[in-house]
Parts: C-alpha cells; sequence; structure tokens
C-alpha cells in the first residue's frame, strides 16, 4: 500500500475521529478518551518492544509519573500559576522524559530478559515506595486537581477533554510514526536485528537505547498525563503491574510488527471491556486466552495479518479462499462461544451466589440463570451444547485451515515442527 | 536480642520458602534460557491444589498430589506450548509464559473466587517447637524451612552426584553434544522443566497453609522470585539459595526498624537538614521493607550484573 493511500485512510479516520464524538452520549465519549490514551501508550511501548526489540515489563512507571507530574502542574495552575491547560501534558512529556533517561540508562545496560526483570523492578520499586511518599504521590489516596479554564476553553465537558487528548495522540503517534522514518529510527530497528553490528559500524548501542528508552517513556508520560487531565486524579495504582501488563497484551494482539498494529489492540481491548466488563467478570480471563492464541498462532498479531492480507491481496487466489475462509472463521466464532459458554457457567456454578442456593437447596443442584435462558446443571442439554459448540467449531476450523493451506501451497504450520530447543531437528 | 533472633529464625524460613520456588526457576532459566513468568503461578496452583485435594483426603494427601499435579501441568507447558513460539526468539516464550500466568490466576479466581481460602494446616502440626523470650515459636515455620533443605540437599545429590544428573548438567552445558551422544535431550528437558514447576506446586502447597492462600500470593512472590534468581545469578542453584537468604533476611529485619537516611545523616550532625528536606529522607525502613528487595536487585546489577555466583552474563 502506497503512502498516499495510507495517509488518506488516516485522513478519514481522523475526520471521523472530530466529526463523530459530538453526537455520541458521555459515557461512549470517555471511553473513547480512554481508547486514544490506550493507544498512544501502546505506540510509546511498541517503539521499545517491537522496534528496538527492548520488552520492558514496567512501562506502568512512566505512564504513572507522567500522570503524576501533570496533576502537580495541574495543581500549581489552579493557585494561580499561569500556564494554559492545553499544554499540560507537556510536564508529563519532560517527567517521563527524565524518568526515561535514569531508568533507561540503568535498565539498558542489560538486554532480553534481564532487561525485562529490571523494568520490572523499576516498576515494582515505583508501586511499593510511592504509598509511602505522601507529599509527591499522595499517599494511598493519591492526588487530585480541577482542570483550569483557558482562554475561554472551560474544559468542564468530556467533549473538549477529548478533542485535547485527540489533538494529543494525533501529535504524539505522527511523531513517533515519522521518528521511525529518520536515520535514527532506523537504528533503532538495527539495535533490535543485531546489536553486534550496530557496534561494529561505530555506534555507541548502549546510548542508542537509552534514547530510545527515554523517547518512548516520554510518550508513555503524555499518555499518563492526558488520563490525569482526563479524571483529574490519580494515586500509586498507576503503577501496578496489571497497567504494564495491559500494555504489553494489547501491543502484542494487535501486533507488533506493524507500526500502527498497537493501535488495534489497544482499541479492540479497551472498547471490549468498556461493553462488556458490566456482563462478565472474567474478562481478563479472555484477554489473557486470547493473549496465548495469538502469541502460539499469529505471533504477528492482528496487525501483522491484515498487513500480510493488504500486501498479497493480488497474489491471493480469492474465489478459492472464500468459501475455506468462511468456514474457518464460522468454526472459531463456535470455539469462542464454546469457551465462553463454559467460562461463564464455571463463574456462575462457582460463585458465591450458587453455593448460598445449594446450600439452601439441601445439597441439590438448583437450577441456574445463564444468557437469560434457565439451565439445569445435571441436563443432557447443558453439557451437550459446549461439546457440539467445541468439537464442530473446532472440526470446522480444522479443516478450512488446511484447505487454505492446500490452496496456498503452504506446509501446515512450519513453526510447529522446529526443533523445540534449538538442537536437530 | 530477642528482635536479632527471632527476625534471624524468620527470615531464614522466609528464605528458604523462597529458595524453594526460585531453585526450579533458575534451573529451568540456566538449561534453556526460558524465563518462566508462570514459574510463581505454579506456586498458587500448588496451594489451591493442596488446598482442593486436602479438603478431602486429608493435608497429607494434598502435599503430595499437588507437586504432581502441578509437575504434569509444567510437563505438558513444556512439551506442547513453548516449542510452537520458541521459532519466534526467547521474548516470545518470555510472552507466552506471561500469558499462561495470567490465564492460570484468572481460572483459580473463576473456581475458588477471588478472595482467599480456608487453606490450613492440620492441627496436629500446630504447636510450638519451642518458646523463646516467652513467646512460643511455631513448630510449622520450622517445617517449611526443613522441606526447603531437604528439597536442597536431594537435588544437589542428583545433580552432582548420579548418572541422571551428569546427563542433566550435560544437557545443559552442551545440549547439541549430550545429544549427539544418545541422550533424549527433549525429555530431558521436559523432566527438568517438569520437575521445577512440582518443586513449585510443592512449595505452594506447604506455604499456603501458613501465609494466606489467594489469587494474587502468585503475583506478589513472583516478582521477589525474579530478584531472587537475578540477584543469585540465573543459573545458579547455590547463587539462589544465598539471594533466597540474603532477601528473607533482609525484609524480615527491615519490618521491625525504623532506622532513616535522616538518621543516618544524623549520625555525621546532618540530621536536621534532611529531616526538613522530608520525602525519601525520613521515611522508615520498616515501612519501605518491600521496597528493599528491588532496590538490592538494582544495586546487584549495576555492581556484579552477572549475579552474586552467576557465572554468565
Amino acid at each position: 500500500m502506497g503512502s498516499m493511500r495510507i495517509l488518506a485512510l488516516l485522513a478519514v479516520l481522523l475526520a471521523l475521529l472530530i466529526a463523530v464524538p459530538p453526537f455520541l452520549d458521555l459515557s461512549w465519549q470517555n471511553a473513547l478518551v480512554n481508547v486514544l490514551i490506550a493507544s498512544l501508550f501502546a505506540l510509546a511501548f511498541n517503539l521499545l518492544a517491537g522496534q528496538a526489540g527492548l520488552l520492558s515489563f514496567g512501562h506502568a512507571a512512566y505512564f504513572g509519573i507522567g500522570a503524576f507530574a501533570a496533576l502537580h502542574l495541574m495543581i500549581a495552575v489552579e493557585d494561580g500559576l499561569a500556564f494554559p491547560t492545553p499544554l499540560l501534558p507537556l510536564a508529563g512529556a519532560a517527567a517521563g522524559f527524565l524518568a526515561g533517561l535514569v531508568a533507561g540508562y540503568f535498565a539498558t545496560m542489560r538486554s532480553g530478559v534481564y532487561f525485562a526483570l529490571v523494568t520490572l523492578a523499576i516498576a515494582e520499586l515505583l508501586h511499593s515506595l510511592a504509598p509511602h511518599l505522601a507529599g509527591t504521590f499522595g499517599g494511598e489516596a493519591g492526588i487530585s486537581s480541577m482542570r483550569m479554564p483557558w482562554q475561554g476553553i472551560v474544559f468542564g465537558s468530556m467533549l473538549e477533554v477529548y478533542y485535547l487528548t485527540l489533538g494529543w495522540v494525533m501529535l504524539c503517534g505522527l511523531g513517533l510514526w515519522a521518528y521511525t522514518r529518520t536515520p535514527f529510527g532506523r537504528l533503532t530497528l538495527a539495535l533490535r536485528d543485531n546489536e553486534q553490528r550496530v557496534l561494529f559500524l561505530g555506534y555507541d548501542a548502549h546510548r542508542a537505547k537509552v534514547v530510545v528508552f527515554a523517547i518512548s517513556a516520554m510518550a508513555s508520560g503524555v499518555a499518563g498525563s492526558l488520563l490525569a487531565i482526563s479524571n483529574e486524579t490519580a494515586n500509586y495504582s498507576l503503577f501496578a503491574t496489571d497497567v504494564s501488563a495491559q500494555v504489553v497484551l494489547q501491543t502484542f494482539v494487535g501486533g507488533s510488527t506493524v507500526f500502527f498494529g498497537p493501535v488495534i489492540g489497544a482499541t479492540l481491548f479497551t472498547l471490549f471491556s468498556f461493553l462488556i466488563s458490566d456482563l462478565t467478570r472474567s474478562w481478563v480471563f479472555y484477554q489473557g486466552l486470547i493473549f496465548v492464541l495469538v502469541m502460539l498462532f499469529a505471533p504477528t498479531g492482528i496487525g501483522g495479518i491484515l498487513y500480510e492480507l493488504v500486501r498479497h491481496r493480488r497474489q491471493l487466489d480469492w474465489s478459492r479462499l472464500a468459501w475455506p475462509a468462511l468456514q474457518s472463521i464460522l468454526g472459531g466464532l463456535l470455539l469462542a462461544g464454546g469457551i465462553v459458554y463454559l467460562t461463564e457457567t464455571a463463574a456462575v456454578l462457582f460463585g458465591q451466589d450458587y453455593a448460598m442456593r445449594r446450600s439452601g437447596a439441601a445439597g441439590a443442584l438448583p437450577p441456574y440463570e445463564l444468557f437469560g435462558i434457565g439451565w439445569e446443571p445435571a441436563g443432557v442439554l447443558t453439557w451437550l451444547l459446549p461439546a457440539v459448540l467445541l468439537l464442530g467449531g473446532g472440526g470446522l476450523l480444522v479443516a478450512g485451515r488446511r484447505q487454505i493451506d492446500g490452496v496456498r501451497g503452504r506446509r501446515s504450520a512450519p513453526a510447529a515442527d522446529a526443533a523445540p530447543l534449538g538442537g536437530t531437528p | 536480642m530477642e528482635f536479632a533472633i527471632v527476625s534471624t529464625l524468620n527470615g531464614v524460613t522466609y528464605g528458604l520458602l523462597l529458595f524453594m520456588v526460585s531453585a526450579g526457576l533458575t534451573l529451568i532459566f540456566g538449561m534453556m534460557g526460558v524465563l518462566n513468568f508462570a514459574h510463581a503461578s505454579f506456586y498458587m496452583l500448588g496451594a489451591y491444589v493442596a488446598y482442593a485435594v486436602s479438603s478431602a483426603f486429608g493435608f497429607l494427601a494434598g502435599l503430595v498430589v499437588a507437586p504432581i499435579l502441578v509437575g504434569i501441568v509444567g510437563m505438558l507447558v513444556e512439551r506442547f506450548l513453548l516449542p510452537r513460539v520458541h521459532a519466534h526468539g526467547h521474548a516470545h516464550e518470555l510472552l507466552l509464559t506471561f500469558g499462561l500466568a495470567l490465564i492460570i490466576e484468572e481460572l483459580i479466581k473463576l473456581f475458588f473466587g477471588d478472595f482467599p481460602v480456608n487453606y490450613q494446616m492440620p492441627g496436629d502440626l500446630r504447636f510450638s517447637a519451642f518458646t523463646i523470650f516467652g513467646s512460643d515459636y511455631p513448630f510449622y515455620r520450622l517445617f517449611i524451612g526443613g522441606m526447603a533443605v531437604v528439597m536442597f540437599a536431594l537435588l544437589w545429590l542428583l545433580l552432582t552426584r548420579t548418572r541422571t544428573g551428569i546427563v542433566v548438567r550435560a544437557a545443559e552445558r552442551l545440549p547439541a553434544m549430550a545429544e549427539a551422544l544418545g541422550h533424549n535431550i527433549p525429555v530431558v528437558f521436559m523432566a527438568v522443566f517438569g520437575t521445577g514447576a512440582a518443586l513449585a506446586g510443592l512449595a505452594g502447597a506447604v506455604a499456603g497453609a501458613f501465609y494466606p492462600t489467594n489469587p494474587n500470593m502468585g503475583i506478589e512472590l513472583g516478582v521477589i522470585v525474579f530478584v531472587v534468581v537475578v540477584v543469585g545469578g540465573l543459573g545458579s542453584l547455590k547463587g539462589s539459595l544465598l539471594a533466597s537468604l540474603l532477601i528473607g533476611l533482609f525484609s524480615s529485619f527491615a519490618v521491625g526498624l525504623d532506622w532513616s537516611l535522616a538518621g543516618l545523616f544524623g549520625l555525621v550532625g546532618l540530621g536536621d537538614w534532611a529531616r526538613a528536606i522530608g520525602g525519601l529522607m525520613t521515611l522508615k525502613l520498616s515501612s519501605v521493607s518491600a521496597t528493599i528487595p528491588f532496590a538490592l536487585m538494582l544495586l546487584v546489577l549495576l555492581v556484579r550484573p552477572a549475579g552474586l555466583m552467576g557465572e554468565r552474563n
């Protein structure tokens, strides 16, 4: 796809993002703000993980530092400092950059799993220290502030916050994209692919990594400060492992090999959690399952698959692929239905409410309600349905995949045939 | 004196528990280069399996079944999941185990609920080993420590004194050569992974009855275990024993000490200046005891990146 077409696509997307939100209700506007923030955070994370090949497990640290920096500046503005509210994320950027320089200096001394561990330790250090530093992080309750009006813009409505967020996310997202086009951006990719050669070419690999780390932390800081502006509050839980984990999940499900892949993951996960977190308590389980399945069967993520499809769209024989593809999708949906059914059934049967009702029913298994239908725990249909869904869906999926492989003339699943641990096959 | 002795005892037993979990992790890393994020989840899984089994068949049955079941889970992971992502490099293996850790934690929440379960040691183990400074010292703490010591001795004997140990060590150093000599290396790897997981499961089964058993126990201990393994030197069994004891002692002593940086500056007459700064300066050691392991890890990485006992960088 030519870069002109990418730009046209981006322009359409931007137009939609500008034109649609005024017609949405408040909760959707809020969800979109979260989507934008998660997208920027994932892009920043992927600069390090996908492009420099440095897998950080503690990016929550820079996200949180950005949020706290912005809040401190907001408090100062509230107390009369003349600082334009729309530029508040600059505080997050500066704090993230500085924290990234320091943390990056130590973390990038090591590579591979050691790097992941050091970043994890730094984030945990902050997470365990923050509640005790009441002055900076406000103890366990955290700190809060108010958005102050600036030049007639009140920043009272969610829509104004949304446009502010959109502006900053677009700016930083395009900035990060432009960065990958610079010579230093190419050097970042070289660090991932062959650090030895980078050294032999005369570059200071450590210094380059520190700079990449700091830039990634800076963009994370901007994302964090946008969250602080939208929520007007933050506490030490921003440094928690789940925040770091979320961005890892989103980035790799979205696809770390394609620049805008992480945005796909961030959008999907944030929207899904907005839509279904009221319906199920098992959302994190599904997230983990999706992540592991993507890792096992599609390591390039959703973005990687889309990219491959678009790139090969002329070589692919769509007339012969359409049917097996449809069959695989149907199989996948049935399989997903079976898994969701079993998970939700387990959630009900092992839940506290049901345990209480069982003790009320004197040992018998009372019927329960799920998806708006009543079920018998020992009924045949209750367990026949998931069995049919799983077996039928699995069968369709396997058959569909086999046909697709046949059409594309590819050996089935080459990764599975590889020697398990680098020995002889 | 009382504080020092009790803290030492508690620190050593906690350190030995840390060692039980980290031994498997460091063995697996040393051999395959896979840093298993799900390792602490195996520890949690062990505690929950032991809880489920012991509520029906008694404490001892739980102690036996938990490591076996967790070991089997570990072997399945090594045999069927890790090879699929191996071609994409160590980062993907790390990510896969990270996803597995999430799934195990959420499955536990699904079946046992997002709250601590009532997993208790049996009544006949609930007695005091001895009385020290007027208070009883629970026997079970010594039991945990004793298990770890026995385990270390067995592991060490197995690795250094038996034929199996020689094959395992050969497979660690030069897998291709060991395979050329006719040893079935994939099976060795699977067995080591399973053993490591089983050890973590055993640790969970033993410790879960003393410490709270809840869905967060894996994550909480997991990060500390990573610290142990890095401080000790990835792949070194002796190193991880040393680091476990060090961190166990550090955290048990820190809880009872109200030292602060301001106090340190006070020794050279700068106490008031430090107190005026506040923030980090006046933080008491007791309130940052959870922070110390991470600070120690960063220090080790700066001063001696290979870890205390690590040979390789």
